[in-house]
């Protein structure tokens, strides 16, 4: 095993190397950009949610002083080549891939779908563009649901599918179903419905595109999770080499999964570049960014749960309809990562997953922290449910089901191990912080005086990266690659394709690579953001603490390596006697002996050493992920109900988490914290509307509804580690984990607050009006 | 289109405006003060937050002629030399932030709010500030960061 | 979304505010605090030929009692209103409300005739004006005139303001010795519109109420003013069991909207408990300004 440097940085809460600017000002985000000559775009949209395209007249907007192109759906298809969302394109989703236009050509498929970009000297000028365009519509019946997508008479959004199923129809069985099934002491049936939600990052999407004509250059600056995947989304798409195209991104304004590739609306913008000569800027307003950048979450799950009288869920049958709009891009993939997550951190004995995918009449599906997390939500409803059917406590339920710590680990129906799996220790964790026989005693006395407090818990676990698995297809995010360097001046400079988005890389990974190094934190520099200089990567599926963290600590040493090597011509001594400490090479135990990192790295740059001394002070380094791991962990909610209005307080939230080795506290406690966020937003105020017309209803801020301060507790977090898994590298992932767990925490708590009503709930959105529907309806039934 | 002069962190600036200009994009495209951020544009997120007069207010909902004669501070005001400010610094040792876009209207805001309530509790920060999101953090790294500053501002 | 075009007025006078509402009547748009008119204009839900900022009229700013009567200039910002002792002493259930009209941003520029002018049903103004038979002053070329707040809302968005006229001033009436007031509404989140609101107010001499002021926010496209509850409570003595009847009466007639927010049904559910707990705060309250 080899020697851990002393750990000065990692597992401390370093603060920001970001902050100074962030906290100033100083941010640069895509819209704080200005090019000489720059127009600005804004888009023609339809009010409608499935129409046929007659005409577009573009006249008057043409004429309107100040706007310097209209450009159309046909107009747009002369000058780019037709594909499939880039992302799509890269994971290669299963199922027929409709190819569409970047903007609507013949027909318009849901409310917002671009049908004509207005280039202007201002976006308040572009606007007035956008209200001249003439657009003929010819309705069509809207597929306004996936009931209605599933129905063989619903018009076709997409001619050359012949129907409405995007997603391929697919059974899979693991481990005797049947069997299981037949054998049970009871199976249970239940219909559960997880609501249409969706990103919402701060900073909406937005671009600026600028091609250079002298040397065939496009520029992109960008607001994107991987500087790569745009850049070749936009090669592709308008036919240009990609070494000709240049993806920048300096600070972006959140994501959460919804700015990965390049959207249409972004193509379009960066082909209307090149046509004009010009650069051109699109920022989505927070309208377009609700109703046309994409939702998620829109999910109806069949389940049928074979059970014994004790409470062992001995199988589950799964059968899930995705409704994934108009445009499919994630929605097609996302049941089989289900699929493959559903057995949990649980010893399911069978599993069979049917899934299908719709389209309908609704902006895309795409995805959102933790896109499969709905298979959490299923799981831990189901053990809720049974537990109340079968009289059990709900972390008895759980711990009876969990699958134990045992060497080999045990393996999910599905295949994957739980190596490192801690949600025994997270439950009984959760046990100890919240008491429950208190709590139940004080639920007890308070509903005798007409107060409705709850008490719900999830558990859960999440691939951050995931197990080591010689099974898994390799793709491009199977290795991660760095490159380090010593700059002249001493600088210890990582290059990474990770794209921060607030996940804090430019401190985390100094730390590391600052502590394996040895030089202080801020000798070190992360550069993201050029498409040109960083190797390839993708910030998403909560794998950089492993992944980028891996490459950075075995690329450090491997930097320190060569730098030893090289000052061993230096200084006298051999390499293996040489150390770096606070920015110094020197020979162990000989202070004297001490020169600066910089002062080597000076002399490497001379040039004044033989052909056969590397004075080469840079690594190329990859990392495939170590042993991997699973993130993980239970949640518990205290919330009290008014059962006269229907509004829910969360009185306390507690979250025991294991996602290994911390890099920086602070850093992954926000993680939980903003993930946890989301997920009681998803329950209590946010949902993406539509009417059964296929009207939008969620287009501001005041019918979207987000959190506030006043809505989200101090949510108070434990960490566990596990015995680390790998020697070097234990950092496991947290991007995702609050998100998944928070909603079926939530739910249950509230179930838990209206059991005295028997209420039982089937749905993860929750808002006051529903919960007073919820209570009459089972007074009635 | 009319010009207007407005004292922007002290300084005279004038501008030649649109009267349907928001205050939010006059401060970030004319003045090129882009710390300002624009999230919503219909006056809910509070990412626009500026100072004037004195008073914490949506500058995208105000029209940048409004502001004429006033007196606007934005972000880059409240520390012109470089040097963070005391809330700034316990946001900063705090972790009160991720991406960074809410940040200069939280900064306005709890500076606006800190300055007429440095007593404030925990409780009154949130509703302070439960007109600023954050789509990050789940708020409490902020709310810990604006206690800081006030604890420390009555250590003195 | 960016504004559209519109030319624009700034009057320094309110003559001239007139004269040029007199001149482009329904074509134009009057800018108060802005946090309404500025998103719908954001929106482009609104479109005027014309917008008259009045922001320059500082003789329509100020808090001034005389007869019993507290008067409100229109332009009167939302925090100066909050932070007027004469609001807290005269006009408590103002004062109630006010904390709950958005965030402090918001109350930064929104004034007290803006939001009585722009009278959008699901606000907190509307109703308290409504609750205490405020007067609404409102002045043309022909000179003033004055509506009572029973006539003032006509219907969505909609007031007896004519096109060429220009509010100036409302006015409450002092509360009087013994009234206790309660503003409430459920919202979705601290700050927003309400879903179901209630402005409520009673008057207790002795052991009987004198006087009860009921009014709704959110129920109906105009705030809605709960007379025969009123007429119930007055005369009788505190009681939750009174107050349970009084509920059930100001309920009975409402026919709120359906929205994204709640049902009909939700809305007069929610209604009726706000009567409640709002009269029982009120009561409370009555007590302490014996």
């Amino acid at each position: 095993m080899a020697q851990i440097a002393a750990e000065r940085y990692t597992g401390a809460s370093i603060k920001r190397s970001e902050d100074p600017r962030i906290l100033t000002g100083g941010g640069r985000y895509v819209d704080d950009i200005k090019l000489p000559g720059m127009l600005h775009a804004a888009f023609v949209r339809s009010p409608l949610p499935h129409a046929r395209v007659a005409a577009v007249d573009v006249t008057a907007a043409q004429a309107l002083p100040g706007v310097v192109a209209v450009l159309t759906g046909a107009d747009l298809a002369a000058i780019t080549i037709p594909g499939p969302d880039p992302l799509l394109a890269m994971m290669g989703g299963g199922g027929p891939m409709p190819e569409y236009s970047l903007l609507a050509t013949d027909k318009v498929r849901f409310v917002g779908d671009p049908v004509a970009v207005v280039i202007a000297d201002s976006r308040y000028l572009a606007e007035d563009g956008c209200d001249l365009v003439e657009v003929s519509y010819e309705d069509l019946p809207p597929v306004a649901s996936a009931a209605v997508a599933l129905d063989a008479g619903s018009t076709p959004l997409f001619a050359n599918l012949g129907d409405n199923i995007v997603g391929p129809h697919k059974r899979n069985e693991f481990g005797d179903v049947a069997g299981t099934f037949a054998a049970a002491d009871r199976v249970s049936e239940f219909r559960i419905d997880v609501h249409r939600h969706q990103n919402v990052p701060m900073e909406g999407r937005a671009c600026v595109a600028s091609h250079d004509a002298g040397s065939g250059v496009l520029t992109v600056y960008a607001a994107t999770q991987s500087v790569h995947v745009t850049r070749l989304g936009v090669a592709m798409r308008l036919g240009i080499e990609p070494d000709k195209v240049r993806v920048l991104a300096g600070d972006i304004g959140g994501s959460f999964g919804l700015k990965i590739g390049a959207s249409r609306e972004e193509l379009a913008v960066a082909a209307a570049s090149r046509a004009l000569g010009r650069p051109v800027k699109w920022v989505e307003d927070r309208g377009e960014n609700l109703t046309a950048s994409g939702q998620a979450r829109e999910e109806s799950f069949d389940v049928r749960a074979a059970v014994s009288d004790d409470g062992d869920l001995l199988g589950l049958d799964v059968k899930v309809v995705v409704d994934t709009g108009a445009y499919p891009v994630m929605g097609t993939m996302v049941p089989s990562i289900m699929e493959a997550m559903l057995p949990g951190p649980y010893k399911l004995g069978a599993l069979g997953f049917e899934s299908m995918a719709v389209a309908t009449n609704k902006a895309s599906y795409v995805a959102y922290r933790g896109p499969w997390a709905s298979e959490t939500f299923v799981r831990e409803r189901v053990l809720d449910l049974l537990a109340s059917d079968l009289g059990l406590d709900p972390v008895a339920i759980r711990l009876r089901n969990a699958a134990p710590r045992t060497d080999p680990p045990a393996t999910m129906i599905t295949g994957r191990p739980l190596v490192g799996v801690t949600t025994t220790e997270s439950l009984e964790r959760v046990a100890e912080l919240v008491d429950f026989p208190a709590f139940r005693r004080r639920q007890a006395d308070l509903r005798a005086r007409g107060r409705y407090l709850g008490i719900g818990l999830a558990t859960f676990i999440e691939a951050a990266p995931g197990p080591r698995s010689s099974d898994e297809p390799q793709g491009p995010m199977a290795l991660e690659s760095m490159r380090l360097r010593l700059e002249n001046d001493g600088i210890v400079t990582l290059f990474t394709g990770q794209m921060p988005h607030g996940q804090s890389h430019q401190t985390t990974l100094a730390q590391i690579a600052a502590d394996e190094f040895g030089v202080p934190f801020e000798q070190v520099r992360v550069v993201v953001g050029d498409s040109d200089v960083v190797p390839f990567g993708l910030t998403g599926g909560s794998r950089s603490a492993t992944m980028t963290g891996g490459v950075a600590l075995h690329g450090a040493r491997q930097l320190k390596v060569k730098v030893l090597d090289f000052a061993s011509h230096l200084m006298e001594a051999s390499a293996r006697d040489l150390e770096i400490t606070d920015g110094k090479v020197l020979v162990r135990g000989d202070p004297a002996s001490a020169i600066t990192v910089e002062e080597v790295a000076r002399q490497a740059a001379t040039g004044q050493f033989a052909a056969d001394v590397d004075t080469n002070l840079a690594v190329e380094a990859t990392f495939d992920g170590g042993e991997g791991g699973w993130s993980g962990g239970t949640h518990c909610a205290i919330i009290e109900v008014d059962v006269e209005t229907g509004l829910v307080n969360v009185e306390r939230y507690v979250a025991v988490e294991d996602c290994g080795a911390l890099i920086n506290p602070a850093v992954v406690e926000g993680q939980i914290r903003g993930g946890v966020a989301q997920g009681i937003g998803a329950v209590l105020l946010e949902r993406s509307a539509y009417d059964e017309d296929g009207n939008y209803q969620s287009a501001t801020f005041m019918d979207y509804l987000l959190p506030t301060a006043c809505d989200i507790p101090r949510i108070e977090i434990e960490h566990l580690e596990t015995v680390p898994l790998d020697a070097d590298v234990n950092f496991r992932g947290v991007g995702e984990g609050g998100m998944i767990v928070a909603p079926p925490t939530m739910v249950s708590a509230i179930e838990d607050a209206l059991a005295p009503f028997g209420v039982r709930i089937y749905e993860q959105h929750l808002p006051p009006a529903r919960i007073l529907e919820l209570i009459e309806a089972a007074g009635r039934g | 289109m009319p010009d207007i002069t407005v004292s922007v962190n002290g300084a005279a600036r004038t501008g030649s405006v649109e009267a349907r200009k928001t205050l939010a994009d006059f401060l970030r495209e004319d003045l090129d003060l882009t710390g300002t951020h624009v999230g919503c544009e219909h006056g809910v997120c509070g990412a626009c937050t500026v100072i004037v007069d004195g008073r914490p207010t949506r500058s995208c909902l105000m029209l940048a002629v409004q502001a004429a004669g006033s007196e606007v501070t934005t972000i880059e005001g409240l520390a012109p030399d470089g040097t963070l400010g005391a809330l700034q610094q316990a946001m900063w040792d705090s972790h009160s932030f991720q991406c960074g876009f809410c940040t200069p209207g939280f900064v306005m805001q709890a500076t606006a709010f800190l300055s007429a309530h440095p007593d404030a509790d925990e409780q009154q920060i949130r509703e302070a500030l439960s007109g600023n999101i954050c789509r990050c953090t789940g708020y409490q790294s902020i709310i810990d960061g604006v206690l800081l500053a006030a604890e420390r501002g009555r250590q003195g | 979304m960016k504004l559209p075009y519109f030319e624009y007025e700034a009057p320094a006078t309110v003559a001239e505010a007139v004269e040029l509402l007199t001149k482009h009547q329904d074509e134009a748009s009057v800018l108060a605090g802005g946090q309404s008119l500025i998103p719908l204009l954001a929106l482009r839900l609104a479109r005027p030929a014309m917008v008259i900022d009045i922001n320059g009229l500082d003789e329509l700013s100020g808090v001034s009692v005389t007869d019993g009567r507290v008067a409100i200039g229109a332009m009167t910002r939302d925090y100066a209103a909050e932070e007027s002792d004469a609001v807290a002493d005269a006009v408590p259930l103002l004062a109630a409300a006010l904390p709950f009209i958005g965030h402090e941003a918001i109350r930064s520029r929104g004034t007290i005739g803006g939001s009585l002018a722009h009278a959008d049903p699901a606000a907190e103004l509307p109703a308290v004006a409504l609750a205490l038979d405020a007067e609404f002053v409102v002045r043309s070329q022909s000179g003033d005139r004055v509506i009572p707040a029973g006539e003032w809302f006509e219907g969505y968005l909609t007031t007896a303001r004519s096109a060429d006229e220009i509010l100036v001033e409302v006015r409450f009436p002092a509360a009087a010795r013994g009234t206790g007031v309660c503003f409430q509404e459920v919202a979705r989140r601290h700050g927003d519109f309400a879903i179901v609101g209630l402005a409520a107010s009673l008057t207790v001499a002795g052991s009987s109420i004198t006087d009860a002021r009921l009014a709704f926010a959110g129920v109906s496209d105009v705030p809605v003013r709960a007379a025969d509850a009123e007429q119930l409570l007055v005369g009788q003595a505190p009681s939750a069991d009174l107050f349970a009847a009084a509920a059930t009466r100001a309920t009975a007639d409402l026919d709120p909207p359906a929205d994204l927010h709640g049902s009909p049904d939700y809305r007069r559910k929610v209604a009726a408990a706000l009567v409640r707990r709002g009269l029982q705060a009120a009561a409370d309250n009555a007590d302490e300004r014996q």
